[in-house]
């Protein structure tokens, strides 16, 4: 403890505290492993040539895709605080506003990386149950499998960061979830067929580029992190830009 | 103990001025009624005292300092400004913890505030299933974690059953006595005429009194009357303000006690 307040540690300890003590993110963090568990079984199962080698990595790329669970966490975690007005005790006990946000921003960034991790311990197991009824097995030595599961821990992050930055910025819960899935399931479609090439540096197409999502032309796997990275860094800097400026009503 | 001294504080929303040029002090142990019309300025002007909204133009200091200069700023002032300001799937305890390790005091302070307010039998529920009257508690609970000099209350006696009334007059007297600084905002004249030292009343922004309530009460009248009085909606014209000026905190006439031409409706 400093004279200056709370230390970052504290902020960052207490934003960790503020999340186990809710469900909402246990709630996010199983219906992502459900999807994962669906996603990878489903696809070895169905698969016509189960020795494919590029069945595995193709299967758990959906680690990558339960990023919207993340997202929607980092979203909770600044437009909850005002839905719940406990941002008035937040911004009370830390008037610097800006550690507050750069605390969530730690904090729900290590948590997505986290459900990342979380989903590929569940995507191994999966593919190595779904190949084994298929009678084949899960080949570990396989870089892409694990270059593909690394892409999609850090999309994980990446989202949840960014959902913090989106959170601070609408502020409205049910309008920032709501604004997010669409963007995610229809705007970011209509844009991609207006820009043509220029779509790939749109958000989930840099995600699906991290996370090696199969049967997508667009930026190579590491193009897609620092677009990403870059995405967030926007977001950061526009949430604090307008975190330190509004008022609390 | 701390005084907060309000200093020329204004407020512009766009272009609505929801406070204006407002000065007055909420003396350390002393309880200061904040009154005013719905739409008088009252809860911007309390949450420019925490900063939470920032003033156009004019100050609010705690011990001489901003709140936000305040190394530990919980420990100075505890305040409530929300009616229910809890995720309501969180237990109150935890609610509680969760506050006591940013105001910088130790997690046994939960205890002792939770048995302050009378909420000891229900802190491990969550905060979901609590009344209005309960919500309340743990929002006092919350603002007297960190054994504040000071306490800010917006309209703290929402929800409370009688009982509950008579049981926050008595916390507020014994807070006052240990030389805490309390303000209060409160609809319920009543009430604050029954509780308070001092009131300060706003309309449409504007101070209209500053000062110990018997000298608003002195001629007889009573606080709802003088209330009254002070906040008609066309008080602009009222020709009562002249012959008794409005009186700054220190009793000198304020500038608001001059014949005044009708200033904009849209605030009250």
């Amino acid at each position: 403890m400093t004279d200056m307040g709370a230390t970052m540690t504290t902020l960052i300890r207490n934003e960790l505290f503020k999340l186990r003590t809710t469900r909402a993110p246990w709630l996010l963090l199983a219906a992502g492993q459900v999807l994962i568990v669906g996603g990878v079984s489903g696809l070895i199962l169905r698969r016509d040539d189960p020795r494919d080698p590029t069945l595995a990595a193709g299967a758990v790329a959906h680690v990558g895709l339960v990023s919207l669970f993340a997202l929607v966490l980092g979203i909770l975690a600044m437009a909850g605080e005002y839905r719940y007005r406990t941002i008035t005790d937040t911004y009370l006990a830390t008037p610097r506003r800006g550690r507050v946000l750069a605390a969530k921003m730690t904090v729900y960034t290590l948590t997505g990386l986290g459900f990342g991790v979380v989903g590929s311990v569940v995507a191994i197991a999966a593919a190595a149950a779904g190949l084994a009824i298929r009678g084949a097995s899960l080949d570990l030595s396989d870089v892409d499998f694990w270059r593909t599961l690394a892409g999609g821990i850090l999309w994980n992050g990446a989202f949840a960061a960014i959902g913090v930055g989106v959170g601070a910025l609408v502020r409205n819960l049910a309008g920032a979830v709501a604004a997010a899935l669409a963007w995610l399931a229809v705007v970011e479609g209509i844009l991609s067929q207006l820009l043509g090439d220029l779509a790939r540096w749109l958000p989930f197409s840099a995600g699906t580029a991290l996370g090696r999502l199969p049967g997508k032309d667009g930026l190579p796997q590491w193009g897609g992190g620092v677009v990403l990275l870059a995405y967030a860094a926007v977001f950061s800097a526009a949430a604090l830009m307008t975190t330190l400026r509004r008022d609390v009503v | 103990m701390a005084d907060v001294a309000v200093r020329a504080l204004t407020k512009h929303f766009g272009r609505v001025r929801a406070v204006h040029d407002l000065t007055f002090d909420v003396p350390a142990g002393q309880i200061t009624g904040f009154l005013g019309p719905n739409g008088a300025g009252k809860t911007t002007t309390l949450r420019m005292i925490v900063g939470l909204v920032a003033p156009t133009s004019g100050e609010v200091l705690i011990n001489g300092q901003r709140y936000d200069q305040l190394p530990r700023p919980r420990r100075v002032v505890g305040a409530v400004l929300e009616a229910t300001g809890f995720h309501p799937g969180r237990r109150a305890r935890d609610h509680l913890r969760i506050l006591a390790q940013v105001t910088g005091v130790p997690v046994s302070r939960v205890d002792e505030v939770m048995a302050q307010v009378g909420l000891t039998a229900d802190a491990d529920r969550r905060v979901r299933g609590y009344s209005l009257g309960m919500r309340q508690r743990l929002s006092l609970a919350a603002a007297l974690l960190g054994d504040p000099q000071v306490l800010v209350l917006d309209e703290p006696g929402n929800g409370l059953d009688p009982s509950g009334m008579a049981w926050l007059r008595g916390m507020l007297r014994e807070l006052a006595a240990q030389g805490r600084g309390v303000v209060i905002s409160s609809h319920v004249l009543a009430e604050v005429a029954q509780t308070v030292d001092r009131v300060v009343i706003l309309n449409g922004g504007r101070l209209r009194f500053a000062g110990a309530l018997p000298e608003l009460t002195r001629a007889g009248e009573s606080l709802e009357a003088a209330f009254l009085r002070l906040t008609a909606p066309a008080a602009g014209a009222d020709p009562v303000r002249v012959v008794q000026p409005v009186l700054g905190p220190g009793g000198e006439p304020d500038v608001h006690g001059r014949p005044n031409k009708p200033h904009s409706a849209g605030l009250s």
